[in-house]
């Protein structure tokens, strides 16, 4: 029997392994970014759920608002096209 | 200082109670007939404890989402409309339902019929837009923004959740914003569009380390992460002591005023209002990442500003102004006020001063804001250590 907390745990964790896999599998790197971001704001989910809620607001300060914009930054610097041309 | 008037989670509570009282009732009502025995359970079930708590959150939420996203970005949106034109030296929107009345009107309608035009609007999606983050995008930016007011109090009793570290959640869930700009000026394929996201997000970069360092030093006064206990600790006469004789006690923005100044600066460039609008400049980037989004997503995109305005407007009052701390009136109306006061600061600075260039708010946060926030953490500690001490 699967009571509430590990029901919300088991989709929360669900959602964080999909979106890991899929920053792995994105065609576009734009999109790579925004699933890591993902990921890790479910994971700040996760240290909420186990109520330790200072590392899940860090995390979301940290990992989820700053690190995934320095991602998005350095994809744009680079020399890959980050924009393409209408067909 | 005077009570609050508003018990927000044992209101809902209330409501619920109540509203699962009536439909148990029709439910055990029909339960009662030959063929429609299984209601009983479900009339059981819904009486008991956690379902009516579920149900009191929600509701909870409910009031607190229509209370500011509905009632109060309406009225920041005509007000900054009637104060501009004032400023401007014109009359503003002046809609009203009386025809006959049409030069008096106040023009509080004018949201309304913008926003059902918006509404009737086709959603375009540009052809070489990603059509998926195109339309995910405006989401993500409001939900951020709408998840904050989970933690945000009006009062000692108006608040969602009384959160440990409510403050800095209320950072966190603001600070996402500039990824969502950033995506959604990449989504549009445009190259102004693009322009405007890597402003947003280059702008970022330089205005939050002052902020938060703005907001360690209010931390360091008060001791708490807490915003009711920070606004407690503002409504005791512990620090500096004899300022409270010219009646505004202890507010921080005496000892702090460094910091508030700060504040508001790194509060103008979070919300992007004129000194700080170069993400969305429509003379040099034609309204920079908003500029493919039509219809109501366009409404969503542009009106979603002034939330944010609400909400920092009430920081600003929270940690500097002494949030609802104030004599006579209820607490709610004091901090309604203040949230109004900070708000006509806001318009008044930025449709006075001209925008900024890209190159200076980097010259800015970096170079001045970050050593003034330094400087202003140490003179916080300073103050507590002097009060500690017993030298003031």
């Amino acid at each position: 029997m699967v009571d509430a907390l590990q029901f919300v745990f088991l989709v929360i964790a669900a959602v964080e392994v999909l979106t890991a896999v899929l920053v792995v599998t994105a065609k576009k790197l734009m999109w790579a970014a925004f699933w890591l971001a993902l990921s890790l704001v479910t994971m700040a989910g996760i240290y909420l759920l186990f109520q330790s809620e200072f590392v899940g607001i860090i995390q979301i300060f940290i990992y989820a608002g700053a690190v995934p914009v320095v991602f998005l930054f350095g994809i744009m610097l680079t020399r890959t096209r980050a924009m393409e041309d209408v067909p | 200082m005077s009570g609050h008037l508003v018990d927000l989670f044992g209101g809902s509570n209330a409501i619920a109670v109540f509203l699962i009282t009536i439909i148990n009732f029709i439910l055990r009502g029909i339960g009662s007939l030959p063929l429609f025995g299984f209601l009983n359970p479900l009339a059981d079930w819904l009486g008991t404890e956690p379902v009516v708590t579920s149900i009191a959150w929600l509701i909870a939420i409910t009031i607190m989402i229509t209370w500011a996203a509905a009632l109060h970005l309406l009225t920041f949106i005509w007000l900054e409309r009637k104060l501009v034109a004032r400023l401007q030296d014109r009359r503003g929107p002046m809609i009203t339902l009386r025809k006959d009345r049409y030069i008096g009107g106040t023009g509080y309608l004018q949201q309304i019929a913008d926003a059902l035009k918006l509404i009737q609007k086709e959603n375009i999606t540009p052809k070489a837009a990603d059509p998926w983050m195109f339309h995910i995008a405006p989401a993500f930016l409001i939900s951020t923004t709408i998840v904050v007011l989970v933690a945000l109090p009006f009062s000692e009793g108006f608040v969602v959740a009384n959160v440990p570290a409510g403050l800095l959640f209320i950072l966190a869930a603001f600070s996402l914003a500039p990824l969502a700009i950033l995506l959604a000026g990449w989504a549009q394929n445009n190259k102004y569009a693009m322009i405007g996201g890597m402003r947003a997000a280059a702008m970022m970069m330089s205005y939050e380390i002052p902020m938060i360092l703005a907001v360690i030093a209010v931390v360091v006064l008060a001791g708490s992460l807490n915003p009711i206990e920070i606004v407690n600790q503002q409504s005791q006469l512990s620090i500096l002591a004899p300022l409270a004789a010219i009646g505004i006690a202890n507010w921080y923005i005496i000892p702090q005023f460094l910091g508030f100044f700060i504040f508001l600066l790194a509060m103008l460039a979070e919300q992007e209002r004129i000194p700080f609008d170069f993400p969305e400049a429509e003379e040099e980037v034609v309204h920079g990442w908003l500029v493919e989004y039509g219809g109501m997503r366009f409404g969503m995109v542009y009106g979603f500003k002034w939330l944010r305005t609400f909400v920092a407007a009430a920081l600003v009052a929270l940690l500097f102004l002494g949030g609802w701390h104030g004599p006579v009136l209820p607490q709610e109306i004091w901090f309604i006020l203040k949230i109004y006061f900070v708000f006509f600061i806001f318009i008044w600075i930025s449709w006075s001063v001209p925008r900024i260039r890209i190159d200076q708010i980097l010259n800015i946060g970096w170079r001045k804001l970050i050593p003034l926030g330094l400087f202003n953490i140490f003179l916080a500690v300073l103050v507590v250590h002097a009060n500690a001490q017993g030298w003031i």
